[in-house]
């Protein structure tokens, strides 16, 4: 952390930074009102899978810049996993240097488009802001500004690839191309290495492309991601499970010195009651993949999932929240959430939350499944749900959801979608003999470095963590990339 | 050699001597060796709801230690005693399915159903895995206050209705003998189609340490003395169903097993005793039951089974005040 602090306090006293900090009192700063981040119409966007937040023009983002005020001590930093520069960047918008400012964050996080708009920055740098903590305020809107950021460099046509050290020949695989993959594979490919990153599925991104929906997180937005990557040497192999299409020992064969796995929580959990596997219940990967990745929605594919017009969805998190949106936007005339607890112990994002009401979701709060029965081609036509009151609080110091008992009642629907969370995938960890696992199914590894028990495989992201926030995965990607250098340094050393 | 053999739940058992749902009954390793030792049955260890949630409360608690629980909580941590029970109730069934083919004794499942739909719903899935039939273990502790006695006996006879609806192997249920009128209890039980009865339950008691001035666990195992109150009942009910009855509590010996068998129980239960002498102490109980046969001159167990039941009086009261004046005043 040491380094972090030193690295966030450099060039504080750069001319530039004393100057604009002398520019506007304190007070006045803390006067103006947070920026509000512009929505497409809620009706309007109901129906399309277009993004619902606008982003923030030039002139607002200035404006929100004018609100930072360059702590001597900042304590926003704290909060960011990755320990972006955010005064620095902040201040350059400020100066009108978006460039430098993109700059800036990329400088320790290699997707700041992607990061900007799926952060929980409430939760995070903006919940340690000196305005929350301090002023009772409204933070300053950092995820508004490292997206402003980010985007106006993208739309500039001046994207700055990543300087790329002189090949040093050595083959390193990334399995999976989630967010700790790329970073992996970013910060490899930044040391010279020659990365592979192999991919299970058609489409490179992991759960940014097939677990967030496109109203959120634009595929085009981590295509340009990947398409520089591609364009700092990292390779792309897609529909290539490591460990069932090639065997870990295969690839060393081939030259391999190192691997990253990321291969992430893909493994759907149910809730184990009767009914459950009625056609029309689905579980959340299988139903926002169909939907993002194999284009179900559209008429001309073969691959179509099936679009009920009452739709429940099950669970209180992001994935509930996008499930439920996208039932929504796929035509359905109810969709709604059924979720054991109340609003305010809901695990989703706070704006997710306020995007779905606005778009007329259904919030179906204290109540529970407890069955589902089906027509007679076997399609789920009805959910018995019963009604919770919340208890004592458990050791996530949330109320417990308890029975209500006889309040059992039946909801007519047609399509269920189950996001009641992950394991991790299995596929790896059942591929190697000697690889250590929690009794999370997660890879256990060296916090330091990431290392697992096999000394050349190297983890992170929720393969790793059992559930995780890209700015966390990516963390993991950025110090196994370090890890596996060090690993291969030392043993050219040693040879 | 006498004939040991039984019948209980329409199921034919070796001998009268049914390992009870304990801690012991949880593992194959253990349930083998029980069956090796010539045991007639076995009681599965319950799932309780209550270890459910602790073991929940566990693993949120480690995930939190290891920084598993970030800034917001995951989903599956959101669900996590969801997923708890799920693990759970898959091990249970693998336990089912894994014992069936290792051993010979009928394997017979355990529910510790308080209330909710979902645990009725897993007889069904007990079913499938094989087990032979279900002991449902009710635990409706009258400590409500505003719950009338009828409120609570409806509970009970809801979720065995329920479970009954589910499965067509033998159902029976194991209850506790606070109840207000409990002949009739049991009779509405076997009504609702209860095919057998297990008493009693045996609760975790409370006692107080009086140097360090805390509440603790009293005597966790039974006492022989403890068969008293279930030889009482098996004795005044057993002319009174078709159902079968299982004794429990306070089963210690070869003894205790042959008193039971002549108040008109079709079996026992051992748990207590199973723990502190281990499973070869079966083999020590059929031991004690035959020789006692063999000495009787009985050859089979319905010869004597009941002998010492409660006669077909509509009033059990009697046989009770019968009892007490017979010790207490010397009446012949």
């Amino acid at each position: 952390m040491e380094n972090i602090a030193d690295y966030i306090r450099e060039g504080r006293k750069d001319d530039w930074r004393l100057e604009l900090r002398k520019s506007m009192k304190a007070k006045e700063r803390t006067s103006l009102e947070r920026v509000q981040m512009p929505e497409q119409d809620a009706v309007e966007r109901s129906h399309n899978s277009i993004e619902v937040n606008l982003g923030i023009a030039e002139q607002m983002a200035v404006a929100e810049s004018l609100r930072c005020l360059d702590c001597a001590q900042p304590t926003c930093t704290t909060g960011c996993p990755v320990g972006i520069n955010i005064p620095k960047f902040i201040k350059k918008i400020e100066a009108g240097d978006f460039l430098g400012a993109a700059a800036t964050i990329k400088e320790t996080n290699a997707l700041p488009a992607v990061c900007g708009r799926v952060c929980p920055q409430e939760k995070q740098c903006e919940l340690s802001c000196f305005y929350t903590d301090k002023l009772n305020l409204p933070p300053i809107a950092i995820g508004h500004l490292e997206r402003f950021a980010a985007d106006y460099e993208r739309n500039s046509g001046k994207m700055a690839i990543p300087n790329v050290a002189e090949s040093n020949g050595k083959k390193v695989a990334v399995v999976g191309s989630g967010p700790s993959g790329l970073a992996a594979a970013g910060d490899l490919a930044k040391l010279g290495y020659d990365v592979t990153v192999f991919e299970a599925l058609h489409e490179i991104g992991g759960v940014l492309k097939y677990g967030i929906p496109e109203f959120r997180l634009p595929n085009d937005i981590v295509d340009v991601e990947i398409e520089n990557m591609r364009r700092m040497g990292v390779k792309f192999h897609t529909d290539f499970i490591v460990g069932k299409t090639a065997s870990f020992e295969l690839l060393r064969e081939q030259g391999f010195r190192a691997f990253f796995v990321g291969s992430g929580a893909g493994l759907p959990r149910f809730m184990n009651i009767p009914g459950e596997n009625f056609n029309g219940i689905f579980s959340s990967n299988e139903y926002l993949t169909r939907v993002n990745l194999m284009k179900a929605a559209h008429e001309d594919y073969d691959t179509p999932v099936l679009s009920g017009k009452n739709v429940a969805v099950i669970g209180g998190g992001n994935t509930a929240m996008d499930s439920v949106r996208t039932a929504k936007r796929l035509g359905a005339d109810r969709a709604m959430i059924i979720y054991r607890r109340s609003l305010e112990e809901m695990p989703a994002r706070k704006e997710e939350v306020h995007h779905a009401m606005a778009e007329g979701i259904e919030f179906m709060n204290l109540h529970n499944p407890v069955e589902y029965f089906a027509d007679a081609s076997g399609r789920v036509n009805k959910m018995r749900a019963q009604k919770m009151e919340l208890g004592e609080p458990d050791a996530s110091g949330r109320r417990r959801p308890i029975i209500i008992e006889g309040s059992e009642f039946d909801i007519d629907v047609d399509t269920v979608v189950v996001a009641v969370g992950v394991s991790p995938n299995p596929i790896v960890p059942s591929s190697l003999k000697d690889l250590k696992m929690s009794e999370w199914g997660t890879i256990i590894v060296n916090k330091e470095n990431m290392q697992s028990s096999i000394p050349d495989i190297f983890a992170g992201g929720d393969i790793v963590r059992g559930g995780a926030t890209v700015i966390l995965a990516m963390g993991d990607g950025r110090q196994a990339a370090a890890g596996i250098h060090n690993y291969i340094q030392q043993k050219v050393k040693a040879s | 050699m006498a004939d040991l053999s039984t019948k209980y739940l329409g199921l034919t058992l070796r001998n009268p001597i049914v390992v009870g749902s304990s801690g012991l009954t949880n593992s194959v390793n253990e349930i083998v060796e029980f069956d090796k030792n010539g045991a007639g049955a076995v009681v599965l260890k319950s799932i309780f709801e209550e270890q459910i949630i602790l073991e929940a409360e566990h693993k949120l608690k480690k995930a939190e230690a290891n920084g598993m629980m970030y800034s917001e909580h995951s989903e599956t941590l959101d669900y996590i005693d969801v997923h708890v029970r799920g693990e759970e109730l898959g091990n249970y069934l693998h336990l089912i399915q894994e014992l069936k083919g290792k051993i010979s004794m009928p394997v017979i499942a355990s529910i510790n159903a308080i209330s909710s739909h979902e645990w009725t719903s897993f007889a069904k899935r007990i079913q499938d895995a094989g087990a032979d039939a279900i002991e449902l273990n009710i635990f409706v502790m009258p400590f409500d206050l505003n719950k009338a006695c009828t409120d609570n006996q409806q509970m009970y006879y809801d979720i065995l209705k329920k479970v009954k609806s589910q499965v067509t192997i033998p159902v029976s249920v194991k209850i506790s003998p606070y109840f207000s009128n409990l002949a009739k209890v049991i009779k509405n039980l076997e009504a609702y189609g209860a095919d057998g009865l297990v008493l009693f339950n045996r609760f975790s008691s409370p006692d107080i340490d009086i140097d360090k001035i805390t509440v603790k666990h009293s005597d966790i195992l039974s006492h022989a003395s403890d068969i008293a109150n279930t030889l009482r009942w098996v004795a005044i009910m057993a002319k009174h169903v078709k159902m079968s009855l299982a004794a429990s509590t306070g089963v210690h010996d070869g003894e205790a097993v042959v008193k039971l068998l002549l108040a008109g129980a079709s079996v026992t239960q051992v748990a207590s005793a199973l723990y502190k002498h281990g499973p070869n102490y079966i083999l020590e109980m059929t031991k004690f039951v035959n020789d006692w046969m063999e000495q009787k001159g009985f050859n089979y167990v319905d010869q004597f089974r009941g002998k010492l039941s409660q006669d077909t009086t509509e009033n059990p009261d009697v046989y009770e005040r019968m009892q007490f004046m017979k010790y207490f005043s010397d009446i012949k």
